[in-house]
């Protein structure tokens, strides 16, 4: 008995000593994410912290990133539940700009990263502007125009206006005889309203339709028999539903009923989720939508099975969070941060600036160009849903 | 003209649905004189159990087996509802149930969106290809049956309270409580089937609207919630003809307001006439004969 008690003293002395030793090989660096976790966006949030966590997994095992003193730390991801809502997504900002992490990656909902890039330093430098001085990047949150709020904000979603112009030229040549477009919109929700009035109606336009008439409903309507019989009567040769899977799923049923079978169908970029296919498969069949992702290549099909062990889906927006970590990594790589906790704001800045400084960087389907306001063109592909699936209709690059 | 007539039908079978989450408000105010506010959450929740309970035992189950699954569900939450929010909080404080079952509304919704991510589910309909037509009038055939049923289903809750002795306790608590106690009547058993009777009129209300809409979300359960609460405040408290006539009231002037004035402005006029009602008929459509004060 005594000997056993010595030995475990002995074996508890020695993991005593070796802990601070274990613990100054296993530097780490943090990486907050924030999106929605709770609330009817909830699956956006849950994908995109499983994708984090993924690729974190990824680029630790290959020995995670470079540190100024050549030594190496491990990628640390915590993620946060903004509920897609502003004030709790600015109150998240501050509390993960109160940890050591250096840099964030969301929010979700355009509508939470509106304002909160509004309370980031808008100019880096200005000392008049106490607004937060951390870089974010957002991986879903897809609203037109966002990143020029502040120099601090970055985004790696796919740009609507380009890919939205390339599906309606595209639509143009291959259904020359459709003359017409009725739009259908989610009015109260930012990105729904922002994609139809500001893109999708101005390409339709430009590629030579013509609207035929809108209709309206709200992201909770539950009846659309008044907005599908507007739909019947303008006839238009295409039908653009810019809406979240819920009421899309909606409209497309009563659709449906009403008998009305445009000669083409078009979705909003979000709605090219498994939410859709859940929702209406058999209704949705042949809707085409532009996105920035599909598992067309081994590591696009990689990136979706790793994920998929950490419980999430893969879509345009987990993957956007999939590319962010290695963007980050690559970043930080060049940036030789020192990873010090007296250094933490240094090492913000150093990572604001190697993202400010890329001008192109590798996404899941090739090259992604960016721009001097901080915002991505992803390369993209048409998909449409068939049988129960989305599959690759066509790929404009 | 056919357009009015065809948003009025479409909204008056569509109201069928408010009417039963009406029904389930009043009811319970009727008897204990408290809201219940998690009742159109309870309802849809209701539905996402039988549907998923039913699927997970049978993948293949038909339409019915599921709307049936979701009635029993409905009737466990609503036994639930009770002994967590009103059977151990006292009842003489009218603000601790209100806010258990605000609670209790917020905790179902993130149950739901916990266990489904948030993701719609298809739930299943009987005849939603079927459209009778009369020339350009046309009616939904899923609709129809939705309207039907829940008609059915407000009969025989009629038909529970005007004809059974369950009835006849329920409406003796509601009317005097002390002297229902007094006559041998158990208040507690009373007030728990009060909420299972109306939890299964509630599951059936969810499955009714997951057929109607074709799919469920918990986007349902607030705009439910209110309406709920906007068809029982026009019905009359307590009232149930009144819950009847006012969710289909309020579901064909919905569909009007939205026709003439955009759906950006539909609520707003729906809760103008709820304003309207408060001032000037602050007891309902069905509202008892005695002075507003």
């Amino acid at each position: 008995m005594k000997n056993l008690l010595l030995a475990l003293s002995a074996a508890l002395c020695g993991v005593a000593f070796a802990a601070p030793a274990t613990l100054a090989q296993d530097k780490t660096i943090n990486i907050a994410g924030f999106g929605a976790k709770s609330g009817v966006v909830r699956s956006f949030g849950v994908n995109s912290e499983a994708a984090m966590l993924a690729a974190a997994d990824v680029i630790n095992k290959a020995g995670g990133v470079k540190l100024a003193d050549g030594s190496k730390a491990k990628l640390a991801v915590e993620f946060y539940d903004d509920r897609c809502n502003a004030e709790e997504g600015i109150s998240v900002a501050r509390r993960i700009y109160g940890t050591n992490a250096v840099v964030a990656v969301g929010p979700t909902c355009s509508n939470v990263a509106e304002p909160l890039f509004g309370v980031l330093q808008k100019k880096i430098d200005d000392a008049s502007d106490s607004g937060m001085q951390m870089p974010i990047f957002t991986d879903v949150a897809i609203k037109v125009g966002l990143a020029k709020i502040s120099q601090w904000a970055f985004r790696n979603v796919p740009n609507e206006m380009t890919m939205y112009n390339s599906l309606y030229y595209w639509l143009k040549t291959k259904y020359p005889q459709a003359q017409t477009i009725f739009g259908g919109v989610e009015e109260d929700f930012a990105h729904s309203r922002a994609t139809w009035y500001l893109v999708q109606k101005t390409r339709a336009e430009a590629a030579g339709f013509k609207v035929a008439g809108e209709a309206k409903w709200l992201l909770n309507d539950t009846n659309f028999a008044t907005q599908v019989r507007e739909m019947k009567k303008a006839n238009a040769d295409v039908v653009a539903i810019s809406a979240h899977p819920f009421t899309t799923c909606g409209v497309l049923k009563e659709m449906a009923r009403q008998g009305v079978k445009p000669k083409v169908l078009v979705g909003l970029t979000s709605s090219s989720s498994l939410e859709t296919l859940q929702g209406c498969a058999k209704q949705a069949e042949g809707m085409i939508i532009p996105t920035s992702f599909a598992p067309v290549n081994k590591e696009a099909q990689n990136a979706a099975q790793v994920t998929a062990k950490f419980k999430g889906a893969a879509d345009l927006h987990s993957m956007a969070a999939w590319e962010n970590m290695f963007i980050l990594k690559q970043v930080m790589d060049a940036a030789k941060l020192s990873g010090k906790p007296g250094d933490l704001q240094a090492d913000r800045r150093k990572v604001r600036d190697g993202l400010a400084s890329l001008k192109t960087t590798n996404g899941l389907l090739g090259v992604t160009k960016r721009d001097e306001e901080g915002e991505a063109d992803k390369p993209y592909l048409f998909v449409h849903a068939s049988k129960g699936e989305w599959k690759v209709l066509h790929n404009p690059l | 003209m056919l357009d009015l007539l065809q948003s009025i039908s479409d909204g008056v079978l569509y109201g069928a649905t408010y009417a039963l989450i009406g029904i389930g408000f009043t009811l319970v105010f009727g008897v204990m004189h408290k809201i219940n506010m998690s009742y159109a959450a309870a309802s849809v929740g209701g539905a996402y159990a039988g549907l998923l309970v039913v699927k997970a035992v049978a993948a293949s189950a038909p339409p019915w087996l599921i709307f049936l699954g979701s009635v029993l569900a409905g009737g466990m939450l609503g036994w639930v509802v009770y002994v967590a929010c009103f059977h151990f909080i006292p009842l003489a404080n009218p603000l601790a149930t209100l806010m258990s079952t605000v609670g209790m509304l917020l905790l179902i919704d993130e149950v739901i969106v916990h266990g489904t991510d948030g993701m719609p589910l298809g739930f299943p309909a009987l005849f939603d290809d079927v459209m009778i037509r009369f020339g350009e009038f046309t009616l939904r055939g899923d609709l129809l049956l939705v309207f039907g049923i829940s008609v059915l289903g407000m009969v025989g809750l009629l038909l529970l309270l005007y004809r059974t002795r369950l009835g006849l306790a329920t409406r003796a608590v509601s009317q005097q409580p002390v002297a229902a106690q007094l006559c041998g009547i158990r208040l507690v058993r009373v007030n728990a089937l009060t909420f299972v009777i109306t939890g299964l009129l509630g599951g059936l209300a969810g499955a009714m609207i997951g057929a109607s809409v074709g799919t469920l979300s918990p986007l349902l359960t607030t705009p439910l919630t209110v309406k709920g609460l906007i068809v029982t405040v026009i019905g009359g408290l307590g009232s149930i003809p009144g819950a009847i006539i006012a969710g289909l009231l309020v579901g064909g002037l919905e569909n009007v307001f939205q026709l003439y004035r955009g759906v950006t402005e539909r609520d707003l006029y729906v809760m103008l006439l709820l304003f309207v009602f408060l001032v000037f008929r602050p007891g309902g459509l069905f509202a008892a004969k005695t002075g507003r004060d």
